[in-house]
């Protein structure tokens, strides 16, 4: 079984090839950009690891959800996530450069958050050696767990039976936790810090709601493109997609509710420590994106998706897919963006910072999925999957 | 109202009928059984339930009660000054408006269930077949109604027969 399900053909060979020569191609223009522009080109490559960085958690979060709650419709579906989420190693290392341009990017590193007294108060956790350290422990974790739920998951496809099963299911309680604690303080460190002086105790679970919808889009997305290229057509079939799009469109709704949850309270007490993050996120063209957000990210999808029949149409649950894991991305970058640039306008830096990281991620992603089988064919639930029905 | 009423022995015929009767174009026939079955709503060849529309349309008249009633009590009603806020802030009013429309939903669901399964019923003609007690237990059974263009009486029970059926009984108010 596991032969006739492997990824083969151009996707495994050409296509990461000329992926890793564009990501060059990018990587030059960014690195460029770090040279020349550094205050606004290593906020346009945070923007862009903490996508691409959200994508692999949120494969984790999702591979991790399946164990915890026994979940059998999602077997067929899961090893693009787990792919994703083994992806984390190169996020790892894609990190460095933003601990070589901490100085750039985090003002309360600079030598006159000294005279800040707010500063001063946090310098105990906002401190040069306790952020690395911190920085160093999420990435052990992440890695950990993402290792530890691929070897099994991809040793269960020649072993067979159920004991890997048991192994992930056991382990995934404790996963589910240090993955919750971890995202969420990893999102305090890398983006809430940016502006020191701002607190919000929901906003881990603001970005996790926006990165659990981008890899759902996005995966959504890559089984159409196998199903477009003749794989896995009688296997991953329209009920799949139709579950992958209801908790998509679940997301969407939990994204807004979050957003609106955290923009609410602030907007309701009006104090100016807490106003301080949405004010310039609402003037200068970012009340646009502001805009686009809501309508986009939320009013439209809500009616637009909501029908089963659209979901089930391969077609508009592609373009829906699609639409959205842009609109993902334009929420990462309006949460950092502002802090850089007082005015919205996309810079050269913000787009190759993107396609750099993107294509080297893609590319990664077809060399190790042609490596392993595209379903987990031994799964002990699989059967639940093949017989998916949504009725 | 008068019905062909047959008993089956178990899930698997009752399934097959079901889709016998389907194929054979009858559309006024319905199955009982002591549990849902999965599936049979295709087996049946039942369309999509019309509640949806129902449960949408409940939705939105919460989401529009919940923003009228609060933008009249808030400017015209108490036209209070809250925390230096205009009167009409949208913001302060989504959560009630969120919370009625989710309400309105769940009442129209509901209710609408209710209303297309033809709820509270008390008596039912099928009532009047002589082994149909069993269907909260171990009984499985199928009905077709007078109303179907196609009854008749000796080809159904031919049917009933043929895919499994017992106990054949035709069922009025009278009996």
């Amino acid at each position: 079984m596991e032969t006739e399900h492997k990824l083969t053909g151009y996707l495994t060979t050409r296509v990461p090839k000329l992926l890793f020569g564009l990501s060059a191609f990018f990587g030059i223009i960014t690195l460029f950009g770090l040279k020349t522009d550094a205050h606004h080109a290593y906020a346009s490559y945070l923007v862009a690891f903490i996508f691409f960085l959200g994508i692999s958690l949120s494969g984790l979060f999702f591979v991790i959800i399946q164990h915890l709650t026994r979940g059998g419709w999602g077997v067929l579906v899961r090893r693009v996530p787990e792919h994703f989420m083994n992806n984390i190693m190169l996020m790892a290392i894609l990190f460095i450069p933003i601990l070589l341009g901490m100085n750039h990017l985090y003002h309360w590193l600079d030598p006159h958050a000294a005279h800040d007294h707010l500063l001063q108060l946090k310098a105990p956790y906002l401190n040069k050696p306790f952020f690395i350290a911190r920085s160093v422990v999420y990435f052990a974790i992440w890695i950990v767990s993402a290792r530890f739920f691929f070897r099994n998951s991809v040793q269960q496809d020649y072993l067979g039976g159920e004991m890997n099963t048991d192994k992930m299911q056991k382990r995934s309680a404790i996963a589910i936790l240090l993955f919750a604690l971890s995202y969420t303080f990893a999102s305090f460190d890398w983006i809430m810090s940016l502006e020191p002086h701002w607190f919000s105790t929901i906003f881990g679970i603001y970005v996790f709601a926006n990165s659990t919808l981008a890899l759902l889009c996005v995966t959504i997305l890559m089984y159409l493109l196998f199903r477009k290229l003749g794989f896995l057509k009688e296997i991953v079939t329209i009920e799949h997609y139709h579950d992958l799009g209801k908790l998509a469109y679940g997301f969407i709704i939990f994204w807004a509710y979050i957003a609106f949850s955290q923009y609410f309270l602030i907007w309701y007490a009006n104090i100016p420590e807490e106003t301080m993050w949405y004010m310039p996120r609402l003037a200068n063209g970012w009340g646009v994106v502001a805009f686009i957000l809501v309508i986009g990210h939320f009013v439209a999808p809500l009616f637009a998706f909501m029908s089963r029949h659209v979901k089930r149409n391969l077609l508009t649950n592609g373009i829906f897919a699609a639409t959205i894991l842009v609109l993902c991305l334009l929420d990462v970058y309006y949460v950092i963006m502002p802090t850089v640039s007082k005015t919205f306008h996309i810079s050269v830096w913000d787009i190759s910072a993107v396609l750099f990281i993107g294509c080297l991620y893609f590319g990664v992603f077809f060399i190790q999925a042609g490596k392993y089988s595209l379903i987990p064919s031994k799964d002990p639930y699989i059967g639940e999957s093949i017989n998916l029905d949504n009725a | 109202m008068k019905l062909i009423v047959a008993e089956y022995k178990d899930v698997p015929s009752l399934y097959h009928a079901a889709e016998a009767f389907r194929d054979k174009g009858y559309t006024h026939f319905e199955t009982y059984s002591p549990f849902p079955i999965h599936g049979m709503d295709r087996a049946m060849g039942l369309k999509q339930s019309k509640l949806g529309w129902i449960s949408i349309c409940g939705g939105l008249i919460g989401c529009l009660s919940g923003i009228s009633l609060q933008t009249w009590v808030a400017t015209k009603a108490y036209a209070l000054v809250i925390s230096g806020k205009p009167l009409a802030s949208f913001p302060a009013f989504i959560p009630v408006t969120f919370e009625l429309s989710i309400l309105f939903t769940a009442f129209a669901t509901v209710f609408g269930m209710f209303a297309l399964n033809k709820l509270p019923e008390w008596y039912h003609v099928i009532f009047n077949h002589s082994r149909f007690h069993l269907v909260t237990s171990h009984g499985f059974f199928i009905s077709v109604e007078d109303k179907d263009p196609k009854y008749d009486e000796s080809t159904i029970s031919a049917l009933f027969k043929q895919t499994g059926g017992e106990t054949i009984e035709v069922v009025t108010d009278e009996n």
